[in-house]
């Protein structure tokens, strides 16, 4: 199967301020990958090119498509969530079935309309009568029952609280995804996706600086909780980032040598979260 | 059905003030003609009546242009502005609805929808009034007031305003729609500052007014295109005081509306054509402003 996005040398600027500095990647079917980095590293403007919604300089083929010429079209077979806080208003969720079943060829407004009675949610109300969690679902469910290949979320969790972000994710995952699809998300809750990326993206200063499947990230990383006294010898290995946990240091290697690390104590996969940290963390031994 | 009726219906849903303004007028005008006084002294004579029905009809009819107007500027700068401003324009960008439909909608619901809801309000209003004033009249029949020939003018006249005003006015149209779809605040301010600014700057600086005068010609030109007889004073009933005599004119009260329709030298006058070019430039401009405002 051909590639679901694939960037060659995306570039953006914004006046003087490069927010894209010749980014590639690519998203392959059936991968749930996180865009991950900093605020201000240029995630969003990523997406944004990727939906259309920006020009960009270079070459970005998104299903096949050129997605600031042909964003309508690509919009019949992607979706995407920018956050909780745009649905508008003045809209009831009734009309926002009839009207994205209307333009929509892809929706189908039964799937919808079980998705906002599984979340109690009421048809004929305006979407600025519901709750910050309820807005979530609406919007939640609107997007899943568009047949979708490609589904972009932005932050799609910022301001829920914890209920809301764990049902958000469990219906992605259960009653959404499946391996025909692909969905990038960004997000700043790490912890929260871990679970369900196949593949991570770090951004940083407009570049990549990891891609990275979650199954190689074990072959590839490794971190290492060290006590004092063998502190110099694991130094020896080259760590790239190393900071203090409880008495010991905790060291993070790429590509080690996992025989020789094991004598230092308990080898482990860093976290995603950690990953990006010490990945990120420039120059930083703490 | 098509994408196109969806965007209009959208754009009934949001601006619902689109027919609750006209509606409540109508209503106004109505109880104003239920409990207001009515001065007789027009209903003696079969001219009388006549001048009472034509003049009604005609402020009736300016009225509510006059409120559609105003309407349709804050309408036409607000369309393409509210949805960024609640960010819901990422909603509506999430759909497979190219940019240019959305603004050609916003564009027919301006120039079209609008005046034809308004048109068919000030319709009901007038006939509503017309029998009202005649039961209430009770020297007269009900129908007294009911003027077929008087209100199918009115009708052919409203017609011809709501093309011809499209027309004339398309350039104003296509620079709310930019400014509608460029600004980032203050979208009443950023339409009237930019020509404020080349007026006064052209007269600082260079001593000349062709952009006052080209504005000037935009705004208050219409009338004199559009119809043929010098607008001295308001469109009148015949035989009140100011108004314009008609050779030949029907005993109504109203002017027959094919005397001053002049749709020809309308439609000749290269003011009109200048200015529907540069509308149509500006709606593009507006519609490429909208392609990039998903990234803010």
């Amino acid at each position: 199967m051909p590639a679901v996005i694939q960037a060659r040398d995306l570039c953006k600027k914004f006046g003087s301020q490069t927010a894209l500095d010749h980014v590639n990647f690519t998203v392959q079917p059936g991968r749930i990958v996180g865009l991950i980095g900093p605020n201000g590293a240029g995630k969003t403007t990523a997406l944004r090119a990727v939906l259309g919604l920006t020009s960009y300089d270079g070459t970005l083929e998104v299903l096949g498509r050129e997605p600031f010429r042909e964003r309508a079209a690509l919009m019949s077979e992607a979706s995407f969530i920018a956050d909780v806080a745009v649905l508008p208003s003045w809209l009831s969720v009734d009309h926002a079935i009839e009207f994205v079943g209307g333009v929509h060829p892809r929706f189908r407004p039964d799937r919808a309309r079980a998705l906002l009675a599984k979340a109690d949610i009421a048809g004929h109300r305006l979407m600025r009568e519901l709750s910050k969690g309820m807005k979530t679902m609406a919007h939640l469910a609107l997007t899943m029952a568009i047949d979708a290949r490609l589904l972009v979320l932005d932050e799609p969790t910022l301001g829920l609280d914890i209920l809301a972000r764990r049902g958000f994710y469990d219906a992605l995952v259960n009653e959404y995804m499946d391996d025909t699809r692909s969905i990038l998300i960004t997000t700043h809750q790490v912890e929260e996706v871990e679970g369900l990326l196949t593949d991570v993206l770090f951004i940083d200063q407009g570049r990549i600086v990891l891609d990275c499947s979650m199954k190689d990230i074990a072959a590839r990383y490794a971190a290492i909780a060290v006590t004092d006294d063998k502190l110099a010898a694991a130094r020896a290995e080259q760590p790239f980032h190393e900071r203090p946990m409880l008495g010991k240091r905790i060291l993070y290697f790429e590509r080690p040598n996992f025989e020789r690390l094991a004598a230092f104590g308990d080898v482990s996969t860093p976290t995603v979260a950690d990953l990006f940290v010490a990945k990120l963390s420039r120059g930083a031994s703490a | 059905m098509n994408t196109y009726v969806w965007l209009v219906k959208r754009e009934f849903w949001e601006n619902r003030a689109i027919w609750i303004i006209p509606a409540a007028i109508a209503g106004l005008l109505t109880l104003g003609c239920l409990f207001g006084t009515v001065e007789a002294t027009f209903f003696d004579t079969p001219e009388g009546i006549g001048s009472m029905a034509g003049m009604m009809f005609l402020v009736f009819g300016a009225l509510f242009f006059a409120a559609m107007s105003l309407y349709s500027y804050w309408y036409l700068l607000d369309c393409l502005y509210t949805d960024r401003r609640d960010r819901s324009i990422l909603f509506w960008k999430s759909l497979p609805i190219s940019d240019t439909a959305t603004v050609l909608s916003k564009l027919f619901v301006g120039l079209v929808a609008i005046p034809i809801v308004y048109f068919a309000a000030a319709d009901a209003a007038s006939l509503l009034a017309a029998f009202v004033l005649s039961v209430r009249a009770h020297s007269l029949p009900a129908n007294a007031l009911w003027q077929p020939a008087v209100w199918l003018q009115l009708q052919a006249l409203w017609l011809y305003v709501i093309v011809t005003t499209a027309i004339w006015y398309l350039p104003i149209t296509g620079w709310l729609l930019v400014i509608s779809a460029w600004a980032k605040r203050a979208v009443m301010l950023w339409s009237v500052l930019p020509p404020l600014a080349v007026i006064l700057g052209e007269q600082l600086f260079l001593g000349t007014h062709v952009g006052l005068r080209l504005i000037d010609d935009r705004l208050f030109g219409y009338a004199s295109r559009a119809f043929n007889y010098s607008m001295q004073g308001p469109l009148w009933a015949d035989g009140m005081p100011g108004a314009p005599s008609f050779p030949g004119n029907p005993s109504f009260g109203l002017p027959a509306a094919w005397h001053i329709l002049d749709p020809a030298g309308f439609l000749s006058s290269p003011a009109t054509w200048i200015g529907a070019l540069t509308g149509i430039a500006l709606i593009a401009a507006a519609i490429q402003l909208r392609m990039r405002r998903g990234d803010q």
